[in-house]
């Protein structure tokens, strides 16, 4: 996978907004790239950034983010590699979901298990060094990015306080940029459902952030 | 996305998270990007051993069919002799196919009834065959 020299361009997903500079290929030129059949390189190229930040947000560990999301690319290459491209989004952020749930599960498990012990506890990170990590390599506002990633970071923060299904619904809602279908299949339940849970994240969210936004 | 009832307060929180959410998405640092990068490669050669072209797949079978066959002829040696028959077994067919071929003494009881009712009667008055 050589990153050394791409061409960026984006890739059009079907439910996911056109991410700008997300998606790279080896194309000779962007109309090039553009007239390409949507290989599964370029479409987890395209969503792999999203994904992770996603997983990221949902579980506030950066390596566990890593892990599921190179679990689910795994599990979509394997079981959905050579179904038609047009699949790949809701299945790819179906097993995506199911693997962010997985390790909730799993630390909740843990967290029931361990939790008396000091080093076992989830809510110990080191959101010092996590912060000073996310500041994005060179650029020309490094001001602006540091601003931008505070208030990132408090939305991380009042986004991890919401319940579960709230949760998922604003990352896959506004985040994502999913419609609420789109959203409906990959969280496994009713539109209404989806409807009823995003409406609630917003006024919990606007009760936490607007003062400080 | 308008948070379904349309009102502007909550249209402004959507318009700020996603523009928070695509700005940390984009400007990943180096080091987690490259592990992304890697993690794709990972699964993409996945799908690489998966999908082995056909003739990785023909020349195994073609061994496999060579060694049958080069098996079969070693075990068939096309010059061995048929088993040897027994010598009683074929003096005992030789005397059968005479008889069949002599055809007189199977026409005895035709010729000569008389015989064969006197032999009868020999029978019943002396059964034990002593006299």
């Amino acid at each position: 996978m050589d990153e050394s020299n791409p061409v960026a361009c984006p890739v059009t997903l079907g439910i996911v907004a056109p991410a700008p500079a997300v998606s790279t290929c080896r194309a000779p030129s962007e109309e090039a790239c553009l007239e390409a059949p949507l290989t599964l390189d370029r479409f987890l190229a395209g969503v792999e950034r999203r994904a992770f930040r996603l997983a990221e947000i949902a579980l506030r560990d950066r390596d566990e983010a890593l892990d599921v999301v190179q679990g689910a690319m795994l599990r979509l290459v394997r079981s959905y590699g050579r179904r038609p491209s047009e699949e790949w989004p809701p299945l790819f952020h179906r097993i995506l979901l199911n693997g962010i749930r997985d390790a909730q599960r799993r630390r909740s498990v843990r967290s029931r298990l361990f939790g008396f012990l000091p080093q076992h506890r989830d809510d110990q990170r080191d959101d010092d060094t996590d912060l000073v990590e996310r500041i994005p390599d060179g650029g020309p506002d490094p001001e602006r990015r540091l601003m931008a990633g505070q208030a990132m970071q408090r939305l991380e923060t009042a986004l991890g306080e919401l319940p579960p299904r709230q949760q998922e619904a604003f990352l896959l809602r506004c985040l994502q940029g999913m419609d609420v279908a789109e959203a409906a299949e990959a969280m496994g339940c009713s539109e209404g459902s989806v409807k009823t849970h995003y409406f609630r994240a917003l006024q919990s969210l606007r009760a936490k952030l607007e003062e400080v936004w | 996305m308008s948070g379904e009832d349309g009102d502007p307060r909550n249209e402004a929180l959507e318009r700020r998270a996603r523009e928070l959410f695509e700005a940390s998405a984009s400007e990943l640092d180096a080091r987690t990007a490259s592990r992304l990068a890697r993690a794709r490669a990972a699964a993409l050669a996945e799908l690489d051993s998966h999908r082995r072209p056909a003739w990785q797949w023909a020349a195994p079978v073609a061994v496999a069919a060579s060694a049958a066959l080069v098996a079969v002829l070693l075990t068939r040696a096309p010059d061995a002799p048929p088993a040897p028959i027994a010598a009683s077994d074929a003096a005992a067919g030789i005397e059968a196919l005479e008889l069949l071929a002599a055809g007189d003494d199977l026409d005895l009881a035709a010729e000569d009834p008389e015989f064969y009712a006197w032999l009868e009667l020999a029978a019943l008055d002396d059964p034990d065959g002593q006299g």
